[in-house]
């Protein structure tokens, strides 16, 4: 009878979770072995094994606070967990419990940890971006759909999707400051580039609703197109795109003149927008319909590529090195990730009911209201200023394995 | 199992994809985009416990009826109540005329700041349990089911309802689903109401969900087994809910007053409301007009139980005299 094989490494892994050096071994695909009812120390490479487990561990204490660019934290919407997947092996390597039906998640004005939303549960949990571990939990917020920090890092924004409001903290002790009814589906946000206001759309009722922190209070509303959702800040300052889940198309609206200035069509289902790493002037849009992501051109207003990506792509972030995306299919259960220059996909995870937020721990993340810090070369280096050892194990220990 | 999830998966990214979304797009219902995928999945749910009714069920009621009928003419109305319901069409009914109704409540909640704790709030050991929290879940969701039953036998007009459901001589592995419309209303308000005070389930836990309607619909099968004298005071059982369906006598005028527990028993014994006698009784109720929906089509049973529910809220001061059985 076929046995299955028992990865030791990922053992290790679960085991000591916080040991980043085991997990790196255990992504590598080191230490797999046939099993047997258990597996057969007679061809298990003891003594080699036995030196890198004292090498791991030594390295272990010595690094115990490495960097995990490797890491990836998804949402399962439809669920009370998240994903951990490792971008080396593909493979989703942990779940955990968190609050129920947690949507989105945003890096604190600091950077130093991630706030996610569990809207049925109305809490916030507090994860280190680096080894995912969970630090604390703020309870009382109501319905935390979708999350921004202001630029200025003094307020903290919520969008209750179901519960039709929005709610402004301060951002420093998540003190209620404001509620403000609004009419029906508020679902995504946007702060303007002179910290003055925070836009959101209104999935149910088609508008964009400008919100002036200041004061607190609605500015304008604006009639956009069916099914308003992402929003994206202009560089100018002076216009914003939104996506259009009920339509075709992005909307260009003009803060000034608080209407719609023109339509640029992308693809049925335009839902959610990211601006592409180091590059001001693109931005990615994703059609949910038409299972495709537009790459968008915001000088010229036009669709200058597009990419495949089948599933209802909806959230995505970029890894470290700005060469790939990984994309949430909603109703798949999965995450793909996309090489930006092939256009194609590169791998497939399956991870739990409906993945909606999904956060890679780097410079280019998208989880980040406010300005990110000088950015690295490389993707080995995206945590870590230079080569961390970690890096370095496969190297040593590749002797071990001849 | 990944592979029949996979599979589950891949069906209803199909459905969604090639019919549901086009036709949301198309009519301007973007607005339910993000509930599709539920749907969706109720429905395919619908389908597989049907087929479980048609392959295990009904083969099982052949093979050991608990009663011999010359015919099934009375039972076919039931079908329809299982189709109507498991296809969505009823919960899609449900769904429209309780949507502003769920406004309301989320409202309330938000406007009077009603933020309540949690289960795994009040009990964080919980939180890292996931089988555990849902067996917490289920066993809060359970018990409000069996209070809910007894509400639906204790109210003379929630009776003139509910009896609609008891006035079946023909007690089949389709009849759980035989409710009248304001019925299931009221059922789904209650829950809502439920769901806000100690939450939702997570959808994770759908294929036991799907297990516990099946238990339901087990129950309620014309066979004459059960699970054994152990495991009846763990899962409701044939025996246990078909003496729930019992034809009221002189002799017996409560006997539907008890077994009121959908999938867990443990209610009926802790309240006192259990009967493990193990006699064989005949189904239904011993009042005319009750009695009278026996031949009705779907139709006709909606309307007359509507017409017994007014009459039920007009006799409010003579409660369940002109209604409850033997009374």
């Amino acid at each position: 009878m076929a046995q299955s094989p028992i990865n030791v490494g990922s053992v290790l892994a679960r085991c000591g979770r916080k040991c980043n050096v085991a997990f790196r071994l255990a992504s590598a695909g080191f230490w797999r072995v046939r099993s047997g009812p258990l597996y057969t120390m007679s061809s298990f490479p003891t003594r080699r094994c036995l030196a890198a487990v004292a090498l791991t561990v030594g390295l272990a204490i010595a690094t115990p606070a490495a960097a995990s660019p490797q890491l990836v934290v998804v949402l399962n919407s439809d669920e009370a967990s998240l994903s951990i997947v490792d971008r080396q092996t593909m493979k989703e390597v942990d779940k955990r419990s968190i609050g129920r039906e947690p949507h989105h998640l945003m890096l604190t004005p600091d950077g130093k940890e991630l706030v996610i939303g569990s809207t049925t549960t109305n809490e916030l949990t507090f994860l280190d971006p680096i080894t995912g571990e969970t630090r604390r939990r703020i309870r009382n917020i109501l319905d935390p759909y979708q999350l921004g920090f202001s630029p200025d890092g003094k307020w903290f924004v919520t969008a209750a999707y179901r519960m039709n409001h929005v709610d402004i903290y301060e951002a420093k002790d998540f003190k209620l400051v404001k509620r403000l009814p609004l009419q029906s589906l508020p679902s995504h946000m946007a702060f303007t580039r002179d910290n003055a206001q925070v836009l959101v759309t209104m999935q149910g009722s088609n508008q964009l609703v400008a919100i002036d922190l200041a004061s607190q209070e609605v500015v304008w509303t604006a009639d956009v197109g069916e099914a308003p959702a992402g929003l994206y800040a202009m560089p100018d300052g002076k216009r914003v795109l939104v996506g259009l889940t009920g339509e075709d198309a992005v909307a260009v609206v003009d803060l000034a003149q608080k209407r719609v200035v023109k339509w640029v069509v992308t693809g049925k289902g335009a839902h959610n927008i990211f601006r592409m790493p180091n590059d001001e002037t693109r931005v990615l849009v994703t059609n949910r319909l038409d299972g495709t992501i537009s790459l968008f051109d915001t000088t010229k207003l036009e669709v200058i590529d597009t990419i495949r990506a089948p599933g209802g792509p909806d959230d995505l972030d970029f890894t470290p090195d700005g060469k790939q995306i990984w994309v949430t299919q909603r109703w798949r259960r999965k995450v793909v990730a996309i090489d930006l220059a092939t256009k194609q996909i590169v791998a497939t995870v399956n991870v739990g009911r409906s993945p909606h937020g999904i956060y890679i721990n780097g410079p280019h993340t998208v989880s980040r209201s406010v300005a990110p810090p000088p950015e690295p070369t490389d993707d080995k280096t995206a945590q870590t200023p230079k080569a961390s050892l970690p890096d370095l194990l496969p190297k040593v220990l590749a002797p071990l394995f001849r | 199992m990944q592979g029949l999830i996979d599979i589950w998966v891949d069906v209803q990214s199909w459905i969604l994809e090639t019919v549901v979304h086009p036709l949301l797009f198309r009519f301007g219902y973007m607005t339910f985009f993000e509930d599709a995928p539920f749907v969706v999945e109720t429905l395919m749910l619908g389908v597989v416990q049907i087929g479980v009714i048609l392959l295990v069920f009904r083969p099982l009621e052949r093979l050991a009826p608990a009663e011999q009928w010359p015919d099934r003419k009375l039972a076919r109305v039931d079908i329809v109540y299982t189709l109507l319901s498991k296809l969505g069409v009823l919960p899609f009914v449900v769904f429209i005329v309780l949507y502003p109704v769920n406004d309301w409540l989320q409202d309330l909640v938000r406007d009077n700041d009603l933020v309540l704790p949690t289960v795994e709030q009040s009990v964080p050991w919980l939180r890292d349990k996931p089988l555990l929290l849902f067996a917490t879940y289920f066993l809060l969701y359970d018990f409000a089911g069996y209070w809910l039953h007894r509400m639906q036998h204790a109210f003379p007009w929630w009776w003139a309802l509910h009896s609609l459901h008891h006035s079946q001589r023909q007690v089949t592995c389709w009849s759980d689903d035989r409710n009248h419309l304001l019925d299931d209303l009221l059922a789904s308000v209650y829950f809502a109401v439920v769901a806000l005070l100690i939450g939702v389930q997570p959808g994770q836990y759908v294929v036991l969900l799907l297990l516990s309607r099946m238990v339901e619909s087990l129950s309620h099968a014309n066979v004459r087994f059960g699970f054994g004298r152990v495991l009846d005071k763990v899962l409701v059982d044939p025996w246990f809910h078909r003496t729930h369906h019992a034809r009221a006598s002189a002799a017996e005028p409560h006997i539907h007053d008890s077994n009121f527990g959908a999938v867990l028993p443990i209610w009926d014994l802790l309240f006192g409301t259990s009967v493990y006698d193990y006699k064989r009784r005949p189904t239904g109720v011993d009042t005319a007009e009750a009695d009278a929906d026996n031949g009705k089509g779907w139709v006709g049973q909606q309307i007359a139980v509507a017409g017994r529910l007014a009459r039920a809220v007009l006799a409010t001061f003579r409660p369940r005299q002109a209604i409850r059985p033997a009374e």
